[in-house]
């Protein structure tokens, strides 16, 4: 709490707080980011569930978006952090903002499940194995699950 | 012309389903889910085509090639967006059609972007056939992106003028 406290009075984020065109930067960047990263990964489930892009290998596509993933991932995290800054107190004992960062932790966890495992199992002409199946659809709920856990964070609590 | 679409949305904020998703504090956040969880995939997919136009990334496909994978699914995003964004605007038709920042949103940039995004699709057959593509696919993939920021822009104002 007392790290939340020193946070928020740091003069670099009152600065991004108190500035409309910081802060609106910094929350365009936090969607913008969050559409490249949810896009990116929801395409490569698709894809390992059969139901995108079947007439190009898996891998290639993961090869290709991952690192927009991943990119994705950086500048959510980093433009999500400017935003906790500044009003870092609050957030640090809202329960739906604990429920939404662990709903992300988990899905970036199976985000690196299905990028270690396409490889294996992308081996044409057999289609992709059912538990290859079933991992890609909970990555695609938890990403779907992790929206749902950021609107509410406002909706209950009326923080954010 | 306008008092016919300002009755319009007079109706449509008053239909039963309007008020049940404004007036439930589980539904609007499960709107909200689904007008983001499109979008996601709507932009997420045309800023991959269009980063590939601009030659960045890790490229495993031609540009053409990555169109085509992507298309239905950017077209379904579009779909789910447009779907959710219709159920938010008839929560609260009457004042979102007269915020400068959502008529300039709807009524300019979208409709700017959406014919960007069909010429860059219906080129990006041509442009895209080789992983070096010409000047004018760049500077349209460039474009896409700034005009899907500016679309976003007057999305995130639109409170600013909530009480205009």
């Amino acid at each position: 709490m007392r790290f939340c406290n020193w946070l928020e009075h740091t003069p670099f984020i009152v600065w991004v707080s108190n500035s409309v065109i910081a802060s609106t930067i910094v929350e365009l960047t936090h969607y913008f980011s969050l559409f490249l990263l949810v896009g990116s990964i929801v395409v490569v489930d698709l894809r390992i569930m059969g139901l995108a892009a079947r007439k190009r290998s898996a891998t290639q596509l993961a090869d290709e978006l991952f690192p927009w993933m991943w990119t994705g991932l950086a500048l959510n995290f980093l433009s999500g952090f400017l935003l906790f800054a500044g009003d870092a107190k609050t957030f640090y004992v809202n329960w739906v903002f604990h429920i939404k960062l662990t709903v992300i932790l988990i899905a970036v966890v199976f985000g690196i499940f299905v990028q270690w495992g396409v490889r294996r199992w992308d081996r044409p002409p057999a289609s992709m194995p059912i538990g290859a199946k079933l991992l890609a659809f909970v990555s695609l709920a938890l990403w779907i699950g992790s929206i749902l856990a950021a609107v509410e964070v406002p909706a209950l609590t009326s923080v954010g | 012309m306008y008092h016919l679409l300002y009755s319009f949305c007079q109706w449509l904020e008053n239909t039963q389903w309007a008020l049940n998703i404004s007036g439930s504090t589980w539904a609007y956040p499960y709107v909200q889910m689904i007008h983001f969880a499109g979008l996601s995939l709507w932009v997420g997919t045309n800023l991959a085509l269009d980063l590939s136009l601009l030659g960045l990334g890790r490229r495993r496909q031609t540009p053409a090639e990555l169109s085509s994978s992507l298309f239905v699914w950017n077209w379904i995003g579009l779909a789910i967006a447009v779907t959710g964004g219709f159920m938010l605007f008839a929560t609260a038709a009457t004042s979102f059609v007269i915020n400068p920042a959502f008529r300039l949103k709807l009524g300019l940039l979208i409709p700017l972007g959406l014919i960007l995004h069909i010429i860059i699709q219906w080129k990006a057959r041509n442009w895209g056939q080789t992983m070096d593509t010409p000047l004018i696919a760049k500077f349209a993939g460039l474009m896409e992106v700034l005009v899907w920021l500016s679309v976003a822009t007057a999305a995130v104002s639109i409170p600013f003028y909530e009480h205009i």
